[in-house]
């Protein structure tokens, strides 16, 4: 955000005028005023279509609007300390022991207060009190910094899965105290954050809603020459290239490999984008003493004389995910040129031309991937990515379909409001976008909140077959009314990993079974079109349910459970 | 101040002012400032901050600087 702020307020203007009902409503609750932060928060989540709509609490009634405002997308809590009681900053010092003791005790019951009206939002950020605005200068250490410290080990411990604590510091740290605060708006109005500060702030928390909102990216891809190690791999050969820890611009490659391998091991796809010859990157990615970066790490190669745009929409197919979900880095101002022009919904990184800040600003970018539910089915990403190539390949041998899928050997496991998946089948809802019948998106908490409630059932599908686990990769949300015997399917989705084996009707048999067996006469189903779920616009139609109503848009759907026709495939075993 | 009362630059004039200007409160008035010391390059005191209320005041406290 370099631009000038009254630019930032007209665009923001302008982004708000398309914004029709669907919006991601987000309050901020604080005892200080912070309402300079309300249109830059906007305009940052506006930029990558995400139609926020800010709105400030009523200032210190943080505990009560925490009830009133609970329900909201979003919900920022920002708790100044210096502000608990009017001039801490200056009175903590006077106070005697049970004083300061007594302001302990009566703010952490009132962030229990909190803690216990926001339990089922969405998502909370909570920001981490610093003392760093007023104690910088003490050496010593003084009251305030006591109390910042005993109140963010009271919020460690009392969290739970859908607040995230946002460390202030490193936000004030990454642009100064200087810029950070006005002093004179604080002592006039209370004001004191610089709108310096909130831009940044902005940008901070920006990857947890973009990940709450299915935005996080999936796959990270780079180039090679100049990218990966130092030099062009053509012209100075095997020998010739570095990406040694031992020199200096060797290390900075290693560093960068290092990571890759990290984001790899939670869950990133990391690939390969490259005008080289094949063979001679196949040789390094095996032989190279100093790569790190191996063929059980990649999960993706595009190496050949193609020009990028046309390799990269390649890649994007064969992971079976959106332009939108790629990060390329790449060290050639003519390709990153290109691929900006041609692919603009792909986030594409120049490597820098001071090569020490390359490192920093890969770091910096990771945070573009955070996602809210790490589970453990992304450590395995690349291993069941591998496997499906696999499995790609041995279709090609065998020319009848269903053959080919009894052959597979399937096995299905359903499992019903199970509680450990939690985390799974909240990332399932933010990140699943082609073969999802409706894209609502659920944080944990969310889900949490659907396994407590009597009338409402999720259920998780978990496939192996003979090449290996897929792990959980599916899931369904049911709504029901006992009284009225009728249902809804709130959500129906399949991890693109399992698409094309009909394992989509073995789960909605599965799921009609049970309604059947709980007194359920019907179901009513939606489907609505979303950018990238064209596929399954006929899905339920598929399922021979009946048509209600039909529009481009949306379409309607009820099944009377007594005549649904089973698909019962016979290679599929649940 | 177009940008951040929500006006067109034509309607502003010499008299426009907290009074005549729907949007304009003490928020406002803030962004206002910030908006002003970017596009200025400069910084306002509170006592500076304070005189300019409306249009012909806020030209005179940039001219001083």
């Amino acid at each position: 955000m370099n631009l000038k702020y009254s630019e930032i307020l007209l665009r923001n203007r302008e982004l708000g005028k398309s914004i029709s009902d669907q919006k991601y409503e987000t309050k901020v609750l604080s005892n200080i005023i912070t309402a300079q932060l309300n249109e830059l928060l906007e305009y940052t989540l506006r930029v990558d279509d995400i139609p926020a709509v800010v709105t400030s609490g009523d200032y210190d009634n943080i505990v009560q609007d925490s009830l009133k405002f609970h329900t909201s997308d979003l919900v920022i809590v920002f708790w100044e300390l210096c502000n608990i009681i009017d001039g801490l900053q200056y009175k903590i010092n006077l106070l005697e022991d049970e004083q300061f003791d007594a302001i302990f005790e009566k703010t952490k019951s009132e962030i229990d207060l909190v803690l216990n009206n926001l339990h089922q939002s969405s998502l909370v950020l909570f920001n981490k009190p610093t003392a760093i605005p007023f104690s910088m200068f003490d050496i010593k250490g003084n009251n305030l910094d006591k109390l910042a410290f005993k109140i963010n080990r009271y919020l460690e411990s009392e969290i739970r899965e859908n607040v995230k604590l946002i460390d202030l510091e490193k936000i004030i740290a990454s642009i100064g105290i200087t810029k950070s605060l006005d002093l004179r708006y604080y002592y006039s109005s209370k004001a004191l954050y610089t709108v310096a500060f909130f831009k940044a702030y902005a940008k901070y928390i920006k990857p947890f809603v973009l990940s709450a909102n299915g935005k996080a990216k999936k796959a990270l891809i780079f180039d090679c020459d100049n990218t990966l190690w130092k030099g062009i791999l053509g012209e100075e050969g095997f020998d010739g290239i570095e990406m040694s820890s031992k020199t200096r611009d060797g290390a900075i490659f290693a560093e960068i490999q290092s990571m890759a391998l990290g984001l790899g091991k939670q869950g990133i796809l990391i690939g390969l984008c490259s005008k080289n010859n094949p063979q001679d990157v196949d040789e390094v990615i095996k032989s190279h003493p100093d790569m790190q970066l191996r063929d059980e790490h990649i999960a993706i190669k595009k190496c050949d004389w193609t020009d990028k745009a046309t390799n990269l929409r390649k890649i994007a197919e064969e992971l079976h995910i959106g332009l939108d979900s790629l990060v390329f880095v790449d060290d050639s101002t003519f390709e990153v040129n290109l691929v900006k022009k041609l692919l603009p919904a792909i986030t594409t990184l120049q490597v820098p031309e001071r090569l020490h800040n390359y490192p920093g600003m890969l770091y910096e970018n990771s945070s573009l991937f955070y996602n809210l539910s790490f589970s453990k089915e992304d450590m395995q990403k690349i291993t069941m990515y591998k496997q499906s190539v696999l499995r790609e390949k041995s279709k090609t041998e065998l020319s009848d379909i269903e053959s080919y899928l009894s052959s597979l050997e399937f096995k299905i496991t359903v499992f019903e409001d199970e509680a450990s998946l939690i985390p799974r089948m909240s990332q399932m809802t933010q990140k699943t976008n082609q073969f999802n019948l409706t894209t609502k998106r659920y944080t944990e908490g969310d889900i949490k909140k659907i396994i407590s409630e009597d009338n409402s059932k999720i259920f998780a599908l978990s496939v192996s077959d003979k090449f290996g686990d897929s792990g959980v990769t599916g899931l369904c949300i049911i709504n029901f009314e006992k009284k009225n015997q009728t249902s809804n399917i709130d959500t129906f989705l399949l991890s693109c990993r399992i698409i094309g084996r009909n394992i989509e009707y073995a789960f909605m048999d599965y799921i009609m079974k049970y309604l059947k067996k709980i007194n359920i006469n019907s179901v009513a189903a939606t489907y609505i079109k979303t950018k990238k779920n064209k596929q399954v616009n006929n899905f339920f139609d598929k399922c021979s349910f009946a048509t209600i109503t039909s529009s481009d848009e949306i379409k309607k759907y009820n099944q009377i459970i007594k005549n649904y026709k089973e698909y019962q495939l016979s290679y599929i075993r649940i | 101040m177009a940008a951040v009362f929500e006006v067109s630059a034509e309607d502003i004039n010499d008299d426009s002012s907290s009074d005549t200007i729907v949007l304009w409160d003490s928020l406002k008035h803030m962004q206002l400032v910030v908006a002003l010391e970017e596009e200025f390059d400069s910084y306002f005191t509170d006592e500076e901050i304070v005189r300019m209320k409306n249009y012909s005041k806020i030209i005179e406290v940039i001219k001083e600087k």
